[in-house]
């Protein structure tokens, strides 16, 4: 239900709408956070996991016997210790089920897969003893599958012997009025655009601590939804779910990469409670490279019918998603689906017929990755309008303008089902057009002399789902979270939220809404999370949720705690309640400030001296509420379609790049984003998530691939040597704009903001670069875009050229 | 990424340096350890023993005469750059030295270590090759000094000999009159080049009369471009002695492709590199 308390908040509030200082930035600004690998605990033992160094094997042995001998080692399991342990579930039927163990029991099936797992005093000497494992394991090794054309090739290997093929899923919905526009258009082309495999890359890697002491399990996890490996956990191990306590210390980013429930989540904790001592595992950095879910490794064959005056009018998408082994949960394969909801962007296009595939390969599983499949849509879509504009002789810009969703086409219902409720999908990238400008003068001017130089522009607008149902992507749980609100006798206010932090700022937000709310000052206001102890069953912070999830349960638990307060301060002030108003932190009468009771007088009344409380009355002033969006959907209908995301949020990017022709080299000249996630609750915040968001989103255009040996399958990185990640000296200048446009079925209109800024960049520059090498008629359609794939695109140019004129 | 089991030792002399690096097969020198302790990390590398000699009286030192500057094994490149006299006598160096690593990995890596790992896309090497250093190689029989280019031998692999340590570089006066350049392309800021080049020349009354070049990521090895600098020296450096250079380095090099790059656009690179070093280049 919508929460109440809205309007009068939004008529009256000092700190919604205000760039409030964050109150997360002490701790990791001074060196004082205190994270996973931070974690102390009496008499602890160190894991490592040893791992698969073969792409595709069975495994035919493993001698643990001179890993055991070694001295300071404690214990080696293997899969057949953990022969009790219940399998990760299989909740979706519609995707290939893959039974995952937590220890790969006969089969591997990645480099990086763990087998075993070494418990020691120390990491040191855990790692000696891997080694020896390691090198005391047979494998037989069986043929491998290196990437989507291999994966779908008549009879390639197959990693699951009883499935019919290599594809998890395969989904198709015929739409009839696509057929009908291929057959009346002008024209058609078809393309293939293919975005690489990545990672979102966390700088504080994964761990696991755990303590068995006392008769609770208590398990520290750097995860974004610890309720959710709670129950997990709970349910693998087989203990009661109140027995199970998920705490996760400060966080050091999460990116999606830790909202999947990772083996080592249910190892270290089964070890834990086998040898009843407390013992942890810290991912490391090479470990992560090949352990935690990759991303974005997919390719979109896609046909196109347009008319001679450039106007699209079908699109038909088969987007294909390289799912890695596929051992990950919950599975990675809803970004494709999300592809193919998302892939008009914010155009009115709505003649489109998608296919989603997603296979299975022997590379790391992939999974979620902040924009979660948009930005792959979003480089499709803005490549396709480009080529379609230079099939025509449409100006750019001009075609864009020519199908944005324009002012009252909203609620707009999309191909998908999705129902885009509100936006200024038009306003934001006139408005970016207009911040362009003079950066595109600007940088032509710069470089106007240098006859190695060419300048370009690249666009792009989307939509970005908020909110969104995590039903269809996890097979069990849904789309709300809650929170509970309590006033202490002293007056304070403590809140509890279902949400995790990890940069957001969700916990400076939480204090401006209930401060907002409560009549209060947010440094009155207590937030705590992250601790599955201290707060009420909540998904986790993922899908730019926090914003209306906090925003949404809140106000819903302040509102119920505001009627209790206010019946109490009536009776205190012997006033009718309808009568009582809160003004300042004290409830006192209509028209007279005074006499009044504050928050510690009404809250002291309800927790202690029942004698000031009415007859009857329940002690306590303490309430929970669980927000649910309106109309958010969690199934598919017949069709196919449905409203996947509680809310639209949408943006306008515009890069304008330098392209040095000799070598290649791309420079970001200036980068323009106009965005607009309705209400702002803290614009400072919003900002924040752009700029990081652009830069991870800069990072997927230009630099991080992950790279195998297409023979082999085997992984070609194993440090930031191999993978390139871009630091402050590679991200350029970000301006920023906002519109808001209210979600107008959402508490204060608030929509959310995580994931915008990652969604732009590899469209826009493929587009700008492209744009650049107009002269050589180059057509970018991958990423990243690199000085050599540059060079290469121009000497294919060149070479065609020379081809079209001898 | 924890190494395995080795021994370490801290020694204060040259000499007890020395005799620790004989007492054992798989003993190494510890610098700056930028190379060498990753790759212990990641178990790459069997070490039994490490000789740190980070403690050893004046191997840090960076001393200038009239003659050059003479860099110690210890000294670190942010020490180089930051030494102004260094600066001022060989100014190939310091332009060099901005594009190794990034701060961090300056503040502790050193001159001498970078040239004896001998890592092809390292810049060091060929700005040694351009600028004619001598490596001075030390062991219990004494010292010898060996040319940058009898130095640099293969992959990973210079002409050090067991129970050698690399104990400074000489790197010789640079005439007022000379220009250098670095230029290198990598596919993102803070990693390692594809690929690059050193330059050094001079030139009087409007002719060239002095070109040393050198590639770096293009081969096995850092490598000078004889060919290339010959078609320098004499001419005016119009723009057909730039692209006679320039196709003379092409011919050259014999570089290979990997994930990073190709071969063709690495050997296309040389040429873009050496136009545009000569066109840039600064004074010392």
């Amino acid at each position: 239900m919508i929460p109440s308390i809205d309007p009068h908040i939004r008529s009256g509030t000092r700190y919604v709408g205000r760039s409030v200082p964050r109150r997360e930035d002490r701790g990791p600004l001074t060196g004082g956070s205190r994270y996973i690998a931070d974690v102390r605990i009496a008499g602890m033992l160190e894991v490592v996991f040893v791992r698969s160094t073969e792409a595709h094997a069975r495994i035919a042995s493993v001698d643990t016997s001179q890993a055991r001998a070694l001295d300071g080692v404690e214990a080696v399991f293997t899969a057949s210790d953990l022969a009790g342990v219940q399998s990760f579930p299989d909740h979706i039927d519609s995707i290939g089920p893959v039974r995952q163990r937590p220890l790969a029991t006969d089969r591997v099936r990645y480099v990086g897969a763990p087998y075993a797992a070494v418990v020691a005093t120390d990491r040191y000497v855990a790692e000696d003893a891997a080694a020896l494992v390691a090198a005391g394991t047979e494998y037989e090794p069986l043929p491998t599958v290196a990437d989507i054309q291999q994966a779908l090739a008549p009879g390639a290997p197959k990693l699951y012997d009883d499935w019919d093929d290599n594809r998890s899923v395969d989904v198709v919905f015929h739409r009839p009025e696509v057929d009908r526009a291929f057959e009346e258009a002008d024209h058609t082309f078809t393309a293939t655009y293919l975005s690489q495999r990545q990672t979102g890359l966390p700088i504080e890697t994964r761990g696991v601590a755990a303590d068995p002491d006392g008769g609770m399990l208590t398990v520290w996890t750097s995860t974004q939804s610890p309720h959710m490996v709670r129950t997990t956990i709970a349910s693998m191990l087989g203990v009661p779910e109140p027995r199970v306590r998920v705490i996760h210390p400060v966080i050091g980013g999460g990116f999606g990469v830790k909202t999947h429930i990772y083996p080592e989540e249910i190892v270290v904790p089964w070890i834990a409670r086998r040898l009843g001592r407390p013992a942890r595992w810290i991912e490391d950095r090479m470990e992560s490279l090949l352990a935690s879910v990759h991303a974005r490794d997919q390719r979109h064959d896609v046909e196109v019918a347009y008319d001679g005056d450039g106007t699209i009018r079908a699109v038909r998408c088969t987007s294909i998603l390289d799912l890695g082994s596929g051992e990950i949960f919950y599975p990675g394969t809803a970004p494709v689906f999300a592809t193919n909801s998302c892939i008009t962007g914010a155009y009115d296009l709505s003649t489109v017929q998608t296919r989603a595939v997603a296979v299975v390969t022997n590379k790391t599983p992939s999974g979620a990755y902040r924009g979660f499949g948009i930005p792959e849509s979003t480089l499709v879509m803005e490549r396709v309008i480009d080529q379609v504009a230079r099939l025509t002789g449409t100006d750019r810009a001009e075609l864009r303008r020519r199908m944005l969703l324009r002012p009252g086409q909203t609620p707009y219902v999309m191909h998908s089902g999705g129902r885009i409720d509100s936006g200024s999908h038009t306003e934001s990238f006139e408005r970016a057009l207009e911040m362009a400008e003079p950066a595109l003068r600007r940088a032509r001017a710069r470089h106007g002399g240098d006859p190695d130089v060419r300048v370009g522009v690249g666009y792009a607008n989307f939509v970005e789902p908020t909110s969104p149902s995590y039903f269809r992507t996890t097979g069990h749980w849904g789309g709300g979270d809650a929170a509970t609100v309590r006033v202490d006798p002293d007056g304070s206010v403590r809140v509890a939220i279902g949400l995790t932090a990890f940069g957001q700022g969700t916990e400076t937000a939480a204090a401006q809404l209930a401060a907002a709310a409560l009549g209060v000052s947010p440094s009155d206001v207590t937030v705590v999370l992250g601790d599955t102890e201290r707060t009420p069953y909540g998904l986790g912070s993922w899908g730019s949720r926090g914003a209306m999830m906090v925003t949404g349960s809140v106000l819903l638990a302040s509102e119920r705690l505001m009627a209790k307060a206010r019946t109490i301060a009536a009776h205190m002030l012997e006033a009718a309640e309808t009568d009582v108003m809160l003004t300042d932190g004290a409830f006192h009468v209509a028209g007279s400030s005074q006499p009044s009771v504050d928050w510690a007088q009404v809250a002291t009344a309800a927790w202690i001296r029942k004698v000031d409380l009415p007859d009857g009355m329940e002690e306590g002033l303490e309430t929970s509420g669980y927000y649910h969006p309106e109309h958010l959907e969690h199934q598919p209908d017949d069709t196919g379609r449905f409203n996947s995301a509680a809310s639209w949020s949408n943006g306008a990017h515009i890069g304008i790049v330098s392209v040095r022709i000799s070598t290649g080299e791309v420079t970001i000249e200036d980068y323009i984003v106009v965005h607009d996630c309705g209400t702002l609750i803290n614009p400072a915040l919003v900002e924040g998530q752009i700029h990081g968001g652009v830069a991870q989103g800069i990072a997927g255009a230009m630099y991080e691939h992950f790279r195998y040996d297409s023979d082999t399958a085997y992984p070609r990185f194993a440090s930031f040597m191999d993978y390139l990640v871009p630091t402050c000296a590679e991200v350029p200048s970000i301006s920023v704009d906002h519109f808001e446009s209210p979600a107008p079925e959402q508490p204060l209109g608030v929509k959310g903001c995580g994931e915008g800024g990652t969604v732009g960049p590899p469209a826009v520059v493929a587009g700008a670069v492209s744009d650049a090498l107009s002269e050589w008629g180059v057509d970018l359609t991958e990423c990243p875009v690199t000085p050599v794939s540059v060079r290469a695109a121009i000497r294919s140019a060149e070479t065609a050229g020379a081809g079209a004129s001898s | 990424m924890k190494p395995a089991p080795f021994d370490y030792c801290r020694p204060s002399t040259v000499t007890e340096a020395l005799e620790a690096l004989n007492s054992t097969e798989s003993s190494r020198v510890l610098a700056g350890g930028q190379s060498l302790i990753p790759a212990m990390n990641f178990r790459l590398t069997d070490v039994s023993l490490l000789v740190d000699i980070g403690n050893v009286a004046g191997l840090d030192a960076v001393a200038c005469d009239p003659g050059g500057v003479t860099v110690g094994a210890a000294a670190t490149q942010t020490q180089v750059l930051d030494h102004d006299g260094a600066a001022s006598v060989v100014g190939g160096l310091r332009a060099a030295l901005r594009h190794v690593g990034h701060l961090q990995i300056r503040n502790r890596g050193t001159v001498c270590g970078s040239l004896a790992h001998c890592d092809p896309l390292a810049e060091l090497p060929a700005v040694a090759l351009a600028l004619e250093a001598e490596l001075v190689l030390t062991s219990v029989a004494g010292e010898r000094r060996v040319p940058a280019h009898d130095f640099f031998v293969a992959d990973m692999t210079t002409c050090i000999e067991p129970g050698e340590i690399v104990s400074a570089v000489a790197f010789k006066r640079q005439d007022p009159s000379e220009r250098s350049a670095l230029l290198e392309v990598s596919n993102g800021g803070n990693v390692f080049p594809v690929g690059g080049v050193a330059l050094r020349w001079a030139s009087a009354g409007g002719t060239c009369a002095m070109a040393r070049i050198a590639a770096f990521g293009v081969g096995s090895v850092a490598q000078r471009l004889v060919d290339a600098e010959d078609a320098l020296v004499g001419t005016d450096l119009g723009p057909e002695a730039i692209a006679a250079s320039v196709a003379a380095a092409r011919n050259a090099v014999n570089p290979t492709g990997d994930m990073h790059a190709d071969a063709d656009y690495r050997r296309h690179l040389v040429g873009v590199l050496i136009e545009r070093g000569l066109l840039e280049g600064e004074g010392p």
